[in-house]
């Protein structure tokens, strides 16, 4: 039997569990509930875009954020109408001013965008390995965020950039978020997937068996971006509004924590590393926002968020340092043990 | 004549001299025996040999072709393969994945490198275990699924470092019928490092001799048999490490 075939049902078991989270949204019938199953969505693509690079390499990224604002960015510059751009945006180039393309064009640009800028900095990231590839990344993010934050006539700096048509529909994100999981385990079962993940876990065998390990990051790296672009694209039709600071330090703990969670060398983990933990989240927003019981309000303190998230992660690193799925994947008949694409 | 050669090679770590202007052919079909005492240089040359280890003098080629400069995926597409003293399994991953990274590695598609995957298995002997985790294996079949990880894509070369350490008497001379149908099924030339002297007496067609990085002897196994510098490399450091080599050795 194929790979393919033996491992489809990962996939398809995640898709079905987004599509569940789907119809509840729209059966609810609640705007802020199907807001919240949109943001899970969101996040399900850009941490099945971090797993696409990290849990394949073994490289903990953090600058994956970076393609997220790349891919935002450029939802903007692409879907704003041109006399808002004159505005907010007098820097862009004439035919970037003039061009106002819906949003799924726009956010296929932003994939190929972000595609295009990981090619360019994993050509010289992609030789370094474990913590000084790390470091890069971080520094690689710092970049982006310096740029965004002062190219004032193309980036409109630290100001938000606003009149991004908002998407309310679930139906793009979750279209996204299954394609973003079915991307991830098709790299996974490819020759480039195993290729990467023998590297990752004896490199000097794996280079010894002929497999050009920089070259096999790069192209997860690539993909991890786009996928990434994607994302940030998405979320900035989500909320209609991007600035340099919505994509930098807090999506990028924010995401990490989630695929530390669910498990790091797992896809399933990742999908279930953002359901958990968003349900976490959601659960502190509601209590940061106060709690109305009879006359008294409580509230817990703003920032408890990502304390809790700390906390969880810490406490997870510490139980199970694989995370909740560990190496294995939902699969219709049991857990395996293996990556994926094995 | 195709052949894989190093001339006046040399390696030096921060002065110390790991190998000196040691001259070494390897030929197809053929097994060659590299012996010496501990701390000979014998892994320093295989790294060298196969792109692990940039020398610090001389060159290697492959039918007269400079290998210096080439890194180590590049050596192995050129079809000089090796196995590890610890063996160096993708533990994680399934017998049969192990073989098929090397296909992978090599430019196979997924299903090509299965195919032969199953087929090398099946050639060296061990079909059952396709779908054990190789972290699972015993010391034995570990070595023996490294080997045959290596010999995927059907190398020229293929250098073997220590694959009998650990073994039995039974389970080595397993190993060596093993080595001699590499050698004489698939025409590929072995470089054999291994401390079971014996073992290599038996097996090898020529034997090198590494002392202190430097060639000391070369020749059939009966010259090698009855080199006094051999058996001084060898006495010389027995009272340290290697008093059973001496017994294999005489």
């Amino acid at each position: 039997m194929s790979v393919a075939r033996r491992t489809i049902s990962t996939p398809v078991i995640l898709a079905l569990l987004l599509i569940a989270l789907a119809l509840m949204a729209v059966f609810s019938g609640s705007r802020p509930f199907n807001q919240t199953i949109i943001d899970i969505f969101l996040r399900v693509i850009l941490v099945v875009g971090l797993y696409i690079f990290i849990g394949n390499s073994g490289v903990i990224s953090f600058g994956h954020a970076g393609f997220t604002c790349l891919g935002g960015y450029a939802a903007a510059w692409l879907t704003i109408p041109p006399m808002m751009k004159q505005t907010l945006l007098p820097g862009l180039p004439d035919w970037l001013m003039n061009l106002q393309l819906p949003f799924w064009a726009g956010a296929i640009f932003a994939a190929v965008w972000a595609a295009i800028w990981a090619a360019v900095f994993g050509k010289i990231l992609m030789r370094l390995s474990g913590i000084a590839a790390s470091i890069a990344t971080f520094a690689m993010l710092a970049m982006i965020n310096t740029i965004y934050s002062n190219w004032e006539s193309v980036t409109a700096a630290t100001s938000s950039v606003v009149g991004i048509p908002i998407v309310r529909s679930i139906w793009p994100y979750l279209i996204a978020a299954i394609l973003a999981v079915f991307v991830a385990w098709a790299h996974s079962i490819s020759r480039a997937g195993l290729a990467l993940r023998a590297a990752r876990d004896e490199p000097t065998a794996a280079a010894a068996s002929g497999i050009d390990a920089p070259k096999e990051r790069l192209v997860a790296f690539i993909i991890s971006g786009a996928v990434m672009g994607m994302g940030g694209a998405l979320f900035a039709h989500s909320i209609g509004v991007v600035t340099p600071d919505t994509f930098y330090l807090t999506l990028t703990f924010i995401t990490l924590s989630m695929l530390v969670v669910g498990g790091m060398g797992s896809l399933s983990g990742a999908v279930l590393g953002v359901v958990i933990l968003s349900g976490l989240i959601q659960g502190l927003r509601w209590l940061e926002a106060g709690v109305s019981i009879g006359t008294t309000t409580f509230a817990i303190p703003n920032g408890l968020q990502e304390i809790t998230l700390g906390i969880v992660m810490i406490l997870i690193l510490a139980r199970r340092p694989s995370g909740i799925m560990a190496n294995s994947e939902l699969n219709w008949t049991r857990s395996r043990s293996e990556d994926p694409g094995v | 004549m195709s052949q894989l050669s190093t001339d006046k090679l040399s390696v030096a770590f921060a002065g110390l001299k790991a190998l000196s202007d040691v001259d070494l052919t390897i030929k197809p079909g053929h097994i060659t025996g590299l012996i010496g005492p501990n701390g000979a240089g014998k892994t320093t040359l295989v790294n060298v040999l196969t792109g692990f280890q940039a020398p610090t003098g001389g060159a290697v080629s492959l039918d007269g072709n400079a290998l210096n400069g080439l890194k180590p995926h590049q050596i192995r597409r050129k079809g000089i393969a090796r196995t590890f003293q610890g063996g160096r399994l993708f533990r994680d991953l399934a017998v049969i994945d192990n073989l098929e990274v090397t296909g992978v590695g090599l430019g196979q598609s997924r299903a090509q490198a299965r195919a032969e995957a199953v087929a090398m298995l099946d050639w060296i002997g061990i079909p059952a275990l396709q779908n054990r985790i190789a972290g699972t294996l015993p010391y034995t079949d570990e070595r023996r699924v490294a080997i045959g990880r290596a010999l995927i894509g059907k190398p020229d070369y293929i250098l073997l470092d220590e694959p009998a350490a650990g073994m039995s008497g039974a389970e080595a001379a397993d190993l060596s019928a093993l080595i001699r149908r590499i050698a004489s099924e698939m025409g590929c030339g072995v470089l054999l490092i291994e401390h079971n002297v014996g073992l290599v007496l038996n097996l090898c067609d020529h034997i090198v001799v590494l002392d202190s990085g430097a060639v000391i002897e070369t020749g059939s196994p009966e010259a090698i048999r009855g080199s006094e510098k051999v058996r001084h490399a060898y006495m010389g450091t027995a009272a340290e490490t290697n008093l059973p080599v001496l017994e294999t050795l005489s």
